[in-house]
């Protein structure tokens, strides 16, 4: 975030003053963030794609609305935000645009499976060696059962049931939805 | 990645006029300055300025009636102007636009305080009350059709708020329109029946600010 904001406000700068290269690098740049923040919050029967394009295009119809004082971020947020909510409007769905930190457009990407795997690392940390290594090995690495049953000299059936247990056992301690075992 | 949305951006990237600056600020003006003429033609048509307007402006009546509401007007016009665009927060602007209803306000207790209490009743009610907050509204309409043109125009993202402030400040110019035609005399009145009019605008501004504001 802190330096997408003068990335992008310089590009949107350059655009403004009517530079074409800076500024299809800025829209380019801003797809791929608006792709990630509508495919998390798209309502059931939008194409995300489609609000992408629509956004990008309100940017650019508006772009004179920007005010070279306020920073670039928040104002590109806005935008993204409103569009959200006008198609959860036309979709009379029941639904509401969270509102958040414009960081929830501007995250680095990647960010958010890196903080899942340290977080992963720290509950998983409770249970038996021999379980974690046999969970990380079969749901992570992407072991079959047959390879990992080999690996740890267990027997298939052995090395289900244990992966079974382990799952079994972090979603009663953390609760919340049951674990996908698929 | 989409190919079509690959197509899109260099399609926008190709069309790029420099934008000129006060963009924003012009588009507002415009607006307001049409929606004002409409404004001073029904006055006139409708109503027609008050028969002695040529004493009345040597009072200082008249002007703290005109001066109230334009004052108030074209602080909310600043504070339109930057719910016009996204991300924008009305800020003090907005307390500061109460300013002049609170000098107003002051006159009129003041007005009240030294009046003997046969006086109240015109005082406060005049001889127009029932009709001078309608007749506010409708003059201050064409302002606020000339403030909806130019919001939608921009990017409010805040629609009922942006509304909200159009219609209060459409009602505040159409009151100071309006003030060259009435001829009520009383600080209270002002305060109470000026106020009531641009409330009235500012209520439509609010209640169809989602609808009349939307862009796509």
């Amino acid at each position: 975030m802190d330096e997408i904001e003068p990335r992008l406000r310089a590009l949107m700068l350059a655009g403004l003053a009517g530079e074409a290269e800076p500024y299809r690098r800025l829209l380019d740049q801003l797809s791929g963030l608006l792709r990630a923040y509508y495919g998390r919050r798209c309502p059931p029967g939008v194409d995300a794609e489609d609000l992408v394009q629509e956004t990008l295009i309100a940017v650019h119809t508006r772009r004179a609305t920007y005010d070279a004082g306020q920073p670039f971020t928040a104002w590109a947020y806005a935008i993204a935000r409103y569009k959200l909510i006008d198609a959860l409007r036309r979709g009379r769905a029941h639904l509401r645009a969270p509102v958040e930190a414009a960081e929830a457009l501007f995250v680095a990407p990647g960010a958010d499976a890196a903080m899942a795997g340290r977080d992963l690392e720290r509950v998983m940390a409770d249970l038996p060696a021999r379980t974690r290594s046999l969970i990380r090995d079969v749901k992570l690495t992407g072991l079959s059962t047959r390879e990992a049953a080999e690996k740890y000299g267990m027997t298939e059936s052995a090395v289900k049931v244990a992966v079974h247990r382990g799952l079994k056992a972090l979603g009663a301690r953390y609760g919340g939805s049951d674990v996908d075992e698929d | 990645m989409s190919t079509k949305t690959d197509a899109l951006i260099h399609g926008l990237s190709l069309d790029l006029a420099p934008v000129v600056p006060g963009f924003v600020a012009r588009r507002i003006a415009l607006g307001l300055g049409l929606g004002g003429l409409g404004s001073v033609i029904v006055m006139l048509a409708w109503l027609g300025p008050r028969p002695d307007l040529a004493q009345a402006m040597l009072t200082p009546m008249f002007w703290m009636k005109v001066g109230y509401a334009a004052a108030t007007g074209l602080m909310l016009a600043l504070v339109l102007a930057r719910l016009a665009r996204p991300a924008a927060r009305p800020g003090v602007l907005a307390a500061v636009a109460a300013a002049p209803f609170a000098l107003v306000s002051l006159m009129a207790a003041a007005r009240m305080a030294q009046a003997a209490p046969d006086a109240y009743r015109s005082l406060l009610m005049g001889h127009s009350s029932m009709i001078c907050p309608w007749r506010i509204l409708l003059v201050g309409l064409p302002i606020l059709i000339g403030a909806v043109w130019a919001v939608r125009g921009l990017a409010p993202t805040r629609l009922v708020l942006s509304g909200l402030v159009a219609g209060g400040c459409a009602g505040a110019l159409g009151a100071a329109v309006y003030a060259i035609a009435c001829d009520e005399t009383s600080a209270p009145f002002l305060a109470i029946w000026y106020t009531a009019g641009m409330a009235l605008v500012a209520a439509l501004g609010a209640l169809g600010g989602s609808r009349l504001l939307r862009w796509r």
